[in-house]
C-alpha cells in the first residue's frame, strides 16, 4: 500500500542519489529516458548500433559525471546534450574519413528496418530519411531536436552547442533543404 | 564535397516577394502564432510558403507514426548496468560497533538503509542521503555518525510531522539494521507534492 502512495521519484531525485552512488537509481533513469535518446540517435546517426553504441557511451559518462551534476538542466535536457554531442562527433569524424557518397547513406533508423515496418513505412518516409542524410550533422542535429523532439529553440541551442541565433538559422537551412527535397519528391 | 546540402554561413534573410523574410513566415507558423497575423492569410506567397512547410510536416508526422513503437532497450540498458557496477562509488566506510572493533560500513549501503527506511512510510520519496563520520580529534575515526537525509512527500503530512516520522525511521534502520552509532539526524524536506507527485511530464513529439 505505501508503495502505491508514494510520489514516483522525479528525474531530479534520482539524479542527486545516482551521484551519490545509488546505482538502482540510476537504472531507473536509463529505463525512463533510453528509448527516447535511442530514438533521437537513430535520428541523427541513421543506424541502430551506432546508435545503441553512442547512447550506452552517454550513459556511462553521465554516470561518470554525475557527482559533479548541479541540476542546473533537467536530467533529460542534459542526457540530449550529452547524445547529440556523442553524435555530433561522430557524423564529424565519420566525413573526416570517408568519401560523402559512403556515408550518411539514407537508412531509417534501425527499429524501422525490420519487415514489417519497411511496409508501413512510406515512400515519403523513406525519401524523408534519405534528404535528412544530406544535411550537415549540425543541421540535422537541430532539425530533429525540433521536430521529433519537440525541444525549445533554447533547449536545442544547449543540445547542439551553439547560440540560440545560430540554431534558429541551422532550423531555417534544415526546413528549405528539406521543403525542397519533399516538393522534387512529389 | 556536399552535394546541394544548404551553407550555415549564408545569411538566413531570404525574402518573399511580399517583402516577408521566409525564415520568420516558417518559424511564426511553427510556434502557432500564424492565426494572429492577418498577412500570412491573404498573402498568395506567404501561403504558397506555408504550403511547403505542411507537406513537409505531414511527412515529419507519417514519420513519427511509423516509429511509434518505443525501441527495444533492454540491450542497451543491460550493457550500461554492467559497466556502472564496474564503477561504482560505495563512498566512505563508517564505522560500526565499539571502539575495539574493526567492521565498518560503505556509505552508499547505509545510505540505501535510510532511504529505504524514509519510503517505508506512505507518500515518501528519499533523494539526498550523506552520512559523515564523526570529525577527525573527536575521539578518533570511531563514534557516532551524523545522518543528513533529504526526502519529497505528499501533502497528506505536515512538515514536522514528516520530519519526526522520517526521523524515528531512520533512528530504528540505524540500530536494527545496520548496528551504526548515529549522534544527529538532520531531515531536510525538500518538497511537498499533491498526491498525483509524478515527475515531469515526458516531452512529448508535437
Amino acid at each position: 500500500m505505501a508503495e502505491e502512495a508514494a510520489p514516483e521519484a522525479s528525474d531530479t531525485l534520482l539524479a542527486v542519489r545516482a551521484g551519490e552512488g545509488d546505482e538502482a537509481a540510476f537504472e531507473v533513469l536509463v529505463r525512463r529516458h533510453g528509448a527516447g535518446l535511442l530514438r533521437l540517435a537513430s535520428h541523427l546517426l541513421g543506424d541502430r548500433a551506432d546508435a545503441e553504441d553512442a547512447v550506452q557511451e552517454a550513459f556511462v559518462s553521465a554516470w561518470r559525471r554525475l557527482p559533479e551534476f548541479r541540476g542546473d538542466a533537467a536530467f533529460e535536457s542534459w542526457m540530449f546534450r550529452i547524445v547529440t554531442n556523442r553524435c555530433l562527433n561522430q557524423l564529424r569524424s565519420r566525413r573526416g574519413t570517408a568519401p560523402l557518397e559512403s556515408v550518411s547513406e539514407p537508412v531509417a533508423p534501425g527499429h524501422l528496418t525490420s519487415p514489417a515496418r519497411t511496409v508501413e513505412s512510406t515512400a515519403a518516409v523513406r525519401a524523408l530519411h534519405a534528404a535528412l542524410a544530406r544535411l550537415s550533422p549540425e543541421q540535422r542535429a537541430c532539425w530533429v531536436l525540433r521536430e521529433f523532439h519537440g525541444l525549445s529553440y533554447q533547449d536545442i541551442a544547449r543540445a547542439v552547442g551553439i547560440s540560440q541565433q545560430a540554431a534558429r538559422g541551422r532550423i531555417f537551412r534544415a526546413r528549405r533543404y528539406l521543403t525542397e527535397a519533399m516538393e522534387a519528391w512529389r | 564535397m556536399a552535394l546541394n546540402e544548404p551553407a550555415d554561413e549564408s545569411p538566413d534573410e531570404e525574402l518573399l516577394p511580399c517583402g516577408r523574410s521566409l525564415m520568420e513566415v516558417w518559424e511564426v507558423w511553427d510556434e502557432g502564432r500564424a492565426g494572429a497575423d492577418p498577412h500570412l492569410g491573404a498573402c498568395p506567397h506567404c501561403a504558397a510558403a506555408l504550403d511547403e512547410l505542411r507537406l513537409l510536416g505531414d511527412v515529419v508526422r507519417q514519420t513519427r507514426t511509423a516509429e511509434r513503437d518505443e525501441p527495444e532497450t533492454y540491450a542497451v540498458t543491460a550493457r550500461v548496468m554492467d559497466i556502472v557496477r564496474l564503477e561504482l562509488r560505495p563512498g566512505r566506510a563508517l564505522p560500526l560497533g565499539g571502539p575495539d572493533e574493526d567492521t565498518w560500513v560503505v556509505e552508499a549501503a547505509a545510505a540505501g538503509v535510510f532511504r529505504s527506511a524514509a519510503e517505508s512510510l506512505p507518500g515518501v520519496r528519499a533523494g539526498s542521503c550523506r552520512v559523515v563520520p564523526p570529525a577527525p580529534g573527536a575521539g578518533g575515526p570511531r563514534g557516532p555518525v551524523r545522518v543528513r537525509l533529504e526526502v519529497v512527500a505528499d501533502l497528506s503530512w505536515t512538515v514536522p510531522e514528516l520530519a519526526d516520522a522520517v526521523r524515528v525511521r531512520v533512528a530504528a534502520a540505524a540500530r536494527d539494521d545496520i548496528g551504526l552509532e548515529v549522534g544527529a539526524i538532520d531531515i531536510v524536506v525538500v518538497d511537498m507534492t499533491d498526491a498525483a507527485g509524478e515527475p515531469r511530464p515526458r516531452r512529448r513529439p508535437r
